[in-house]
């Protein structure tokens, strides 16, 4: 299903060779400066807009965008949309980043252990791998989401709870090609110790597939997060995030069609540039990965 | 219609019902049960047309003696009939039974405990069996059955030597006097004997799939997931039908039932209605005719009183204060919700008008929290020994309108020093024992009080329904006081409306001056239909829009 | 190869235990369950609630209720729905045209439309073409589709009125141009990742193919260009597709639950949020186990197919 060839230059994998590749790529360039404005203005944005993104104005409700100061119109209770879009942004890209960390540190040391270990080590945690993939994802979030409470802390460990599997796989399968390498070989005849061996030997080797791993998973975590949100399930209000604004926007739909096409705009913007920068990574450090 | 014009034909109708309550007079409604306007078209002759009921929840039980919830009830009254029905003004009129049975006209005995019904004669069931007092002594009995997985039992388990002494007449006795119970025997619909006692186990009979009842309408398919239909049934005893076929349509979301129902793809919606933001651009519509109706269900901040927090009368009212109420019903709620002060419907009989009036007022919530003690700490939030003025609100997830209302609540309580943080639910958390077992700190939640039109509360302000304390019932504000207690177990144990009627404006003004609740609104449905549609009459006694499809046809 | 199906079998029967066990934990994690639905009715009282639940066989020690329902379920009985007391297996199959038919009007559109787009990007590669289709596949990939089928139902069927906002066929009307008309909207949405996948996919396996040695030795012999892709690009690009198409038969449930939630299709999708929201657990529990068979069997056939079609690659 998936291979990957080995990262095997003796030298470290953001070296100018990599860096240089990765700039020639547009699209990954494009996506990363997205990002970079996109995540700067959540965290300057509302300081610098004249309205708070929870004080309530019943008299301004649903007023549309470009209208009273209010760039993106205010929603149903009259709160300044822009204000809202860009503190739910500090939210959804928060739960993203920290989401992704953990599935990525979870994937990384199952990953390892199983690749390294080999055996009925191997066996019982890929078939565990397998256990989780085999459900939809959509009912481990929202059967989780409704057994623990809903607070941004929570949604964030739910959506790696269900986003570790690819990540353990990737890993897997490269620390399998990487164990029978020399300078693993090597390291054992030194003596090193397991621990030493697998996670200060090999895997500084598999950075590679983990880093294309992490931007696409922090895109999928944020699609995670917005569609659990926009369930009702996922980050209570008034605390905006990109899918609780959606939430209830379906309800406004044909009278106030901006509540649903902001966010969800915000929402495709970051995710495609998290899915540019993947790709562009995945070029420049010679990933690949078969089924994209 | 207007709501203001509902609201005031209301009064009229009070007096309406004090004349039907008083005697057997009801009985003259049969067999139609409605009073049919001057002006209304006349119903054709034979069954013509099909009416589509859009509704967000899917009916899914059908065999109407088994636990099932309100959009269940459209289907049952369209196929089943009751001994008795409630008519929109509250009124209990005879359905399956010859007449309404009361101590006046000897069906209830002095002592409220024996109770004799007289059956119609000329009912059969929809396979051509005749309806005799059998089947409902069968239906009575199978609700306690103990493997049974029967809906309320509340009343059923009272009835003792139910004996039929004749085809059209059935007797029995009660274990206590209980007049609560007509209301419930109004939703309690009659089974077919002659189909269910061939059935090993009652809860897997195919008749559940494909039931046989003696109402309006016959079984006709059934599209999982999508809609039902039900056809016309040309010997039906009362009035109608005039529709050839009924179909429930099943639209989960509340956006696509409203586009279906402006752009025509659906006659009526039903359950849950046209939510209130769409009130405005719905009553202008064309082709389409928008109702008010007020609904027996109240919305309000529910308290939890076992709560530190809340068990100083002076915090509760302080709260009262502190919430805009105009501002949720005419800002967010689009002018669509009454105002109420009490549980009781604005729109029934036992409903007391005199309770004081609720007011907006910060200065004096501050002021009353500051005579009580509660003074604000280093970060505003108001303490008293050692309580934090702080607490959870939840509701159901989702619920829109209702999580406008909370953050705007928020933002007020915020003002008098009251921390109140959101914490919602999916719907089958919150009312499972986070709700039962008053698990809350607070809820927004809209409750129905009354059974039927049945001013009854015990279930829900009864010290000895609390379920949190080993109680039985739906106390889950664990509200007690001992004079509310002593006057509800009077109040259900009275047969006459006048009595009664006292009884429950005095559980009202302690009610009101005790706060468990603090009410918000009394709810009101938007009801909608396409233009054309005629004998179609809203019932806030019911549970639902179909209580009376029979009743509809197509002009 | 009956000795690796026989390997392959046991691991799925494990791996579909251990599916069992968690999503049985997890649903009866959440509080709540069946009897919520009924706490707000009037007359319910706490007893009521208490029998029921008794009746349904709910007060059972959760290792008791397991054991029940998996003892049942190896004898072929799926249980009962809580919610209209009809068995699983029925209940599931009364969704599962449905779902099917939005499933497979989905994938003859992402098919049809991602073979092309695929062919054709690595035909014209580095081309406008291609560019412009791998920013689009990467976009396609990142729209929220619920939030794309919202903004479909705010321009087609709000705005223009041309297309349904929901529901699979109008009332009264059963003809198959009904059932196109609503089919539109729900289809293309869905097949929008699903041509996002193809495409690339398409785009790879036929670049793979260009350049082996008989797509070489067929050129030389003078055989039309457009011959020469649609034999032996295509026919060798087939392989992988099946593959493919294998894996992400599960997708069948949890693929369509969004568009289905979105478009109010009355498929398999709906029936879980629906089933879920009333604690049906025997209904939940019924698709789990249906969507994990289907994820293991997908695999499965997948290999096997690859295998009989391919003699080089021998089953271990």
């Amino acid at each position: 299903m998936t291979t990957f060839s080995a990262v095997h230059t003796p030298s470290r994998w953001w070296q100018s060779r990599v860096m240089r590749r990765f700039m020639e790529h547009r699209l990954a360039l494009l996506g990363l400066s997205m990002i970079t404005l996109l995540t700067l203005a959540c965290i300057v944005g509302p300081s610098l807009l004249p309205y708070d993104s929870l004080s309530i104005d019943l008299r301004a409700r649903f007023a549309p965008p470009l209208s009273g100061g209010h760039y993106l119109g205010t929603d149903p209770l009259g709160r300044d949309v822009a204000a809202r879009l860009l503190m739910a942004g500090r939210i959804s890209l928060l739960v993203g980043f920290t989401a992704m960390l953990l599935s990525i540190v979870v994937g990384t040391v199952v990953g390892v252990i199983a690749g390294y270990q080999g055996g009925w080590i191997n066996a019982v945690l890929m078939r565990t791998v397998d256990g989780f993939l085999s459900y939809p994802s959509i009912f481990l979030l929202l059967a989780l989401a409704a057994a623990l409470k809903p607070s941004p802390v929570m949604i964030t460990v739910i959506i790696a709870v269900t986003s570790w599997m690819e990540v353990a796989r990737i890993v897997e399968a490269e620390v399998r090609s990487l164990k029978e390498r020399e300078f693993v070989l090597a390291g054992r005849m030194l003596g090193l110790g397991r621990a030493h061996i697998m996670f200060r030997e090999i895997l500084p080797n598999a950075m590679g597939p983990i880093i294309v791993a992490a931007t696409l998973t922090v895109a999928r975590a944020i699609l995670l997060e917005a569609y659990v949100s926009f369930l009702g399930f996922g980050i209570q209000p008034p605390l905006p995030s990109w899918g609780n604004m959606l939430n209830g926007a379906q309800q406004y739909l044909g009278s106030a069609p901006w509540l649903a096409i902001i966010p969800g705009a915000a929402i495709t913007i970051a995710v495609t540039s998290f899915n540019f920068i993947g790709d562009g990574l995945r070029d420049a450090l010679d990933v690949r990965h078969d089924t994209i | 219609m207007t709501k203001n014009e509902f609201l005031k034909s209301g009064y009229s109708r009070r007096a309406a019902l004090r004349l039907f309550a008083a005697g057997g007079a009801a009985g003259l409604f049969a067999p139609h049960l409605l009073g049919r306007p001057a002006f209304a078209q006349t119903p054709p002759a034979a069954p013509t047309g099909r009416i589509i009921v859009g509704i967000s929840q899917e009916p899914t039980v059908f065999n109407p003696l088994m636990a099932h919830i309100e959009v269940d009830d459209g289907v049952h009254f369209s196929m089943f009939d009751a001994l008795f029905r409630i008519d929109p003004q509250g009124v209990i009129v005879p359905n399956l039974a010859a007449e309404v049975p009361t101590q006046a006209n000897g069906g209830i005995s002095e002592d409220g405990l024996s109770w004799r019904i007289r059956l119609r004669d000329d009912v059969r069931w929809h396979d051509g069996e005749a309806f005799t007092a059998e089947d409902v002594k069968f239906t009575l009995e199978l609700i306690t059955k103990p493997d049974f997985r029967a809906w309320r039992t509340t009343g059923h388990a009272l009835l003792r030597d139910i004996a039929v002494v004749s085809p059209t007449e059935i007797t029995w006795r009660m274990e206590r006097a209980f007049a609560p119970y007509l209301s419930f025997l109004t939703e309690t619909f009659i089974v077919p004997r002659h189909i269910l006692e061939k059935e090993a186990d009652p809860n897997t009979a195919a008749f559940n799939q494909a039931p046989i009842g003696t109402g309006a309408f016959k079984w006709g398919k059934r599209i999982a997931g999508d809609h039902l239909e039900l056809v016309a049934n040309p010997d039906y005893f009362g009035e109608g039908p005039y529709i050839e076929q009924l179909i429930f349509k099943y639209i989960p979301d509340m956006t696509v039932l409203y586009t279906q129902f402006r752009s025509g793809d659906i006659d009526l919606v039903g359950q849950a209605y046209i939510t209130p933001d769409n009130y405005e651009e719905a009553r202008n519509l064309p082709g389409r005719v928008v109702t008010l109706v007020p609904k027996g269900s109240v919305e309000s901040i529910y308290l939890n009183l076992e709560r530190p927090q809340f068990k100083d009368r002076a915090v509760r009212e302080a709260l009262y204060l502190a919430i805009d109420r105009h501002a949720i019903i005419d800002g967010l709620n689009y002018g669509v919700p009454g105002m109420t002060e009490t549980f009781m419907p604005l729109q029934s009989y036992y409903h007391n008008p005199d309770l004081p009036k609720h007011e907006f007022n910060l200065d004096r919530a501050r002021q009353l929290l500051d005579e009580a003690g509660w003074v604000p700490g280093a970060d505003g939030i108001r303490v008293k020994d050692g309580v934090r003025l702080s607490f959870k609100n939840s509701t159901t997830s989702g619920a829109h309108l209702r999580e406008q209302a909370q953050q705007f609540i928020q933002q007020t309580f915020a003002e008098i020093g009251v921390e109140m943080t959101i914490e919602n639910l999916p719907s089958a958390v919150m009312w499972g024992d986070f709700w039962s077992q008053s698990q809350f700190d607070t809820a927004m939640v809209g409750i129905t009080y009354l059974i039927g039109a049945d001013p009854d509360v015990t279930n829900r302000f009864h010290t000895k329904a609390i379920v949190a304390k080993g109680g039985s019932g739906s106390n889950n504000a664990q509200y007690s006081d001992a004079e509310v207690d002593a006057l509800l177990e009077e109040g259900s144990r009275t047969f006459d409306p006048e009595a009664r009627r006292k009884i429950y404006f005095r559980v009202q003004e302690l009610i009101r001056r005790d706060l468990p609740f603090l009410p918000l609104f009394a709810n009101t449905l938007v009801y909608g239909h396409k233009e054309g549609i005629e004998g179609y009459v809203p019932n806030g006694n019911t549970r639902t829009e179909s209580w009376h499809a029979a009743g509809w046809f197509r002009a | 190869m009956p000795a690796f199906l026989l390997k392959r079998l046991m691991q799925s029967v494990m791996l579909l235990v251990i599916v069992s066990i968690v999503g049985f934990v997890v649903l009866n994690l959440i509080p709540g369950g069946p009897m919520a639905q009924y706490a707000l009715d009037p007359g319910m009282t706490q007893e009521d609630m208490n029998r029921l639940a008794e009746q349904l066989g709910l007060n059972r020690p959760l290792w008791v209720q397991y054991l029940d329902w998996i003892w049942r379920l190896v004898q072929g009985d799926w249980g009962t729905s809580f919610r209209d007391g009809s068995p699983v297996l029925d209940v599931i199959g009364r969704h599962v045209f449905a779902t099917l038919l939005l499933m497979g009007s989905s994938t003859v559109i992402a098919v049809a439309v991602g073979t092309w787009i695929g062919i054709r990007g690595a035909t014209h590669r580095y081309s406008t073409f291609d560019y412009l289709a791998t920013v689009g596949a990467m976009i396609a990939l990142s729209i929220p589709t619920f939030w794309f089928g919202l903004i479909g139902i705010y321009v087609f069927s709000l705005k223009l009125g041309w297309l349904p906002a929901g529901n699979m066929y109008t009332i009264g009307d059963g003809s198959v141009l009904n059932y196109l008309h609503h089919l539109i909207m729900p289809s293309t949405v869905l097949a929008l990742v699903h041509i996002a996948i193809w495409s690339r996919f398409m785009r790879a396996a036929t670049l793979d193919a260009i350049s082996q040695e008989f797509v070489k030795t067929a050129r030389a012999k003078g055989v039309g260009e457009r011959r020469v892709i649609l034999k032996h690009v295509v026919g060798n690009a087939l392989l992988p597709m099946i593959t493919l198409a294998g894996v992400q038969l599960p997708s069948l449930l949890t693929g369509a639950l969004v568009t289905e939630t979105v478009f109010t299709w009355p498929g398999m999708g709906r029936l879980f949020l629906d089933s879920l929201g009333y604690s049906d657990y025997p209904v939940v529990m019924g698709l789990l186990i249906f969507s994990a068979i289907l994820t293991i069997a997908g695999n499965l056939i997948a290999d096997i197919v690859v295998a009989l079609v391919d003699p080089r690659i021998r089953l271990a």
